[in-house]
């Protein structure tokens, strides 16, 4: 095989790579079965995750970690060539921070290259405006595996090295950090993903939520590692994996979902859809329980993570110092309003995509799913129900890599059974049905309904004036009125690139013209800037040695 | 012995106040008579030196400045003055006085270098030195504060000479790097030529400012 010379390429398995392979491999089969497994850029990717996942040392893991950007990058660029431009800047900066990060020793600068690396191919904020511009580009099964297993991976690096590989340097800061990155994900992500009126769009920024969620979890961890809270640490680690499980079932989901609105009605723009659920009704009831997931609805796939989470950022609440207790508040605030948003951009989705009145004639018309991406999205729905109704056994499963990460931590059982909920909900809804039925009046007496002031259509508009309903940036617009504008401004654009892409973009503008100055100089200014530079260095030389 | 370095510091500092004077001076003719100047005086140096350290191959290279730079180069360059009908004055591009003002600047500057890094050396020739950096870097001065073209080459010339007047005081200098030098110096001169020819043909000037115009509006 083929290395660093002297040492060969290495492969190993424990049983953190085992579990993000295992969270890879069924949206992979769901992507190839959804319509991508004639593609060779598709296997080459899969591939290139795979083998940073099961990568001995660094070498080999940063040859899969590149060999993923790059594949990735070709995917991108099939769909849209824009966002291929700044996702390949992005992967080119993240390559540029982890290649030294892995040689180093440990140490914090280390860390913070791994982070920043890392953080950037994750969507971790500030690095994620990419995110939202990037997985939309790519056909659904790809942007399904980009925003499921691409991530994962990213964060699998950051797990791998902050827990495993430095463990020798640890600082509590390093903690701190994550968290903070996290919250701000969490904040930007969520108010994104409710404003978003593409669909593809909205389903990335709540991947970047969800990243931010996992980061928390992780940071939350690393910091009860460096200060030995042994119950924190474990808590904390059980959100950050299981959301990342949860995450990787439905946001797939979702996504080749997504995909296959837009090959029904040929638009992704949830302005122009509405009413999909009568004639895609299949497909609606599969994404109805991947918005449950998205929106961390109890007895939905993404609750039992965020309930740990709150408890893990609850009891990181009663540590440390007054500062670090005044954050941690702050951060529960952040994850709260993040859960609303969520909640909001989930409502959103089915609400204006599935219910309701078509808002085109394409959405009129939609045919159900082909067969393919029904497969495909039964199998991830499949695996959610587990993960959505006895987390506990999930969670149980997941202690040797909890162990593995943070060897003291302690894995208090799960006090969340939403299978005995279901029971209980199930069992007083009968009863309730059985009372109504025995004792309930009798005879049917038909009322109008009011209908929120929508009302029929009239008849020479079968399918009624879109503009009588309320659109999704109408729909939006309360959320944008509130926080939007205080976070966004008027003109809706990501701090993110107001102050970091568009001072990039400014100043290698700058860059290129002082370049362009310097080519046209003529021989007498080219003849002065060198003999200048002589005379400088003749001084400096002079002063250096008389002085 | 004293004599020998008061002589050789004396032709130095005959040849420094040459190159400085061109800087002063408007018309190309009498930079070409300073040049010539400076250049048999650099001759009268090398000889001098040759019998001082009683060194062959000084006299030879006394001999090729006599006959190349002395002779040939300034006949050569009044030729082009008359020809291309130039013995007018030489537009400069600093004024004339803030240009001396800079040569007196780079003066200080080389001997501030020259004699404090020196100064370890056991040899009497750092002032000889000092005189030579100051040659050099007039000559790289002349050609920056000078558009005409032929006014370049004059400090470019000039630059020359200072390199030949740093070789010839060191003693032990090989022979083979001043000759080759004296020999590319030959050689721009008629590269050079040639180009001065073609840029006359083609704008009737040898005023390079209309052709940095043409670059920078070409692009």
């Amino acid at each position: 095989m083929f290395g660093l010379p002297g040492h060969g390429m290495h492969l190993r398995l424990d049983a953190l790579s085992m579990l993000f392979g295992c969270i890879l491999l069924p949206q992979t089969v769901a992507a190839a079965v959804a319509g991508m497994r004639a593609s060779v850029p598709f296997w080459v990717f899969v591939l290139g995750m795979a083998l940073t996942l099961a990568a001995g040392d660094a070498f080999t893991l940063i040859l899969g970690f590149e060999l993923m950007s790059a594949a990735s990058w070709l995917l991108v660029m099939q769909g849209d060539a824009r966002p291929a431009t700044l996702y390949a800047g992005i992967a080119i900066f993240s390559g540029a921070c982890l290649i030294p990060a892995l040689f180093l020793p440990a140490s914090s600068l280390a860390f913070v290259l791994v982070a920043l690396g890392a953080g950037a191919k994750a969507g971790l904020a500030p690095l994620h405006s990419w995110l939202p511009r990037a997985h939309p580009a790519p056909p659904a099964g790809v942007s399904a595996l980009m925003s499921g297993g691409m991530v994962k991976v990213a964060l699998y690096v950051l797990i791998r090295y902050a827990f495993v590989n430095l463990a020798s340097a640890q600082q509590p800061w390093w903690g701190e950090t994550l968290v903070a990155a996290g919250a701000l994900s969490v904040l930007i992500g969520a108010l994104r993903a409710a404003l978003e009126v593409e669909l593809k769009a909205a389903l990335a920024c709540s991947t970047v939520e969800h990243v931010g969620l996992i980061a928390m979890g992780l940071g939350l961890a690393l910091y009860a590692k460096a200060s030995g809270e042994a119950e924190l640490s474990g808590l904390a680690l059980q959100a950050a994996l299981l959301c990342a499980v949860a995450h990787g079932l439905f946001k797939p989901l979702l996504f080749i979902g997504a995909g296959e609105v837009k090959h029904a009605t040929g638009t992704t723009s949830m302005n122009w859809l509405g009413g999909l659920m009568r004639g895609m009704p299949r497909l609606g009831a599969l994404m109805l329980l991947g918005a449950a997931g998205m929106a961390a609805l109890p007895l939905g796939p993404g609750f039992a993570p965020e309930y740990l989470l709150f408890h893990a950022v609850i009891s990181a609440a009663a540590t440390g110092g007054i500062l670090a207790r005044i954050g941690f508040s702050a951060t529960l605030a952040v994850l709260g309003i993040g859960a609303a948003l969520a909640l909001a951009a989930s409502v959103r989705l089915v609400g204006m995509g599935f219910l309701g009145r078509p808002r085109s004639l394409h959405a009129a018309a939609a045919e159900d799913l082909r067969r393919g991406p029904f497969m495909a999205m039964t199998l991830l729905a499949t695996l959610a129900i587990p993960v959505a109704l006895v987390p506990g056994l999930i969670l149980s499963l997941l202690n040797p890599v909890i162990l593995l990460l943070a060897p003291q931590a302690l894995t208090p059982p799960l006090s969340y059974a939403p299978l005995t909920l279901l029971v209980l909900t199930g069992l007083a809804a009968l009863a309730a049905g059985f009372a109504q039925t025995r004792w309930g009046g009798r005879g049917l007496r038909e009322a109008p309904a009011w209908n929120g002031g929508f009302g029929r259509p009239p008849a020479w508009l079968p399918f009624g004036d879109p503009r009588t309903q309320i659109s999704a940036t109408g729909f939006a617009e309360p959320v944008m009125r509130s926080i939007g504008r205080e976070l966004l401004g008027t003109a809706p654009v990501d701090p993110a690139e107001r102050f970091l892409l568009i001072p990039l973009i400014r100043a290698q503008r700058r860059g290129v013209r002082l370049a362009e100055r310097m080519r046209r100089a003529t021989i007498r200014e080219r003849l002065a800037f060198v003999f200048a530079v002589l005379v400088t260095f003749l001084l400096a030389l002079g002063l250096g040695r008389g002085g | 012995m004293s004599l020998t370095f008061s002589l050789a510091h004396l032709l130095g500092g005959i040849i420094l106040l040459c190159a400085f004077l061109q800087l002063s001076q408007r018309r190309l003719a009498a930079m070409i008579t300073l040049y010539q100047l400076e250049a048999l005086v650099l001759s009268a140096a090398a000889f001098w030196q040759g019998f001082a350290q009683t060194e062959l191959n000084l006299y030879l290279t006394g001999l090729i400045t006599l006959v190349i730079k002395a002779i040939l180069l300034p006949w050569a360059l009044r030729e082009i003055v008359l020809r291309f009908n130039m013995a007018r004055a030489v537009e400069t591009a600093l004024p004339m006085a803030v240009s001396m003002v800079l040569g007196l600047a780079l003066i200080g500057i080389a001997v501030l270098v020259v004699l404090p890094t020196t100064m370890s050396s056991v040899s009497l020739t750092r002032e000889d030195l000092a005189i030579a950096l100051s040659v050099v870097l007039l000559g790289l001065l002349l050609m920056i504060v000078r558009r005409n073209a032929l006014a370049q080459i004059i400090g470019f010339l000039s630059t020359e000479n200072g390199l030949v007047l740093a070789a010839i005081g060191m003693p032990d200098m090989p022979f083979v790097a001043e000759f080759s030098v004296a020999l590319l110096v030959l050689l721009a001169f008629l590269v050079v030529g040639v180009f001065l020819l073609r840029i006359r043909e083609h704008f009737d000037t040898l005023d390079l400012s209309g052709l940095e115009e043409i670059e920078r509006r070409g692009r």
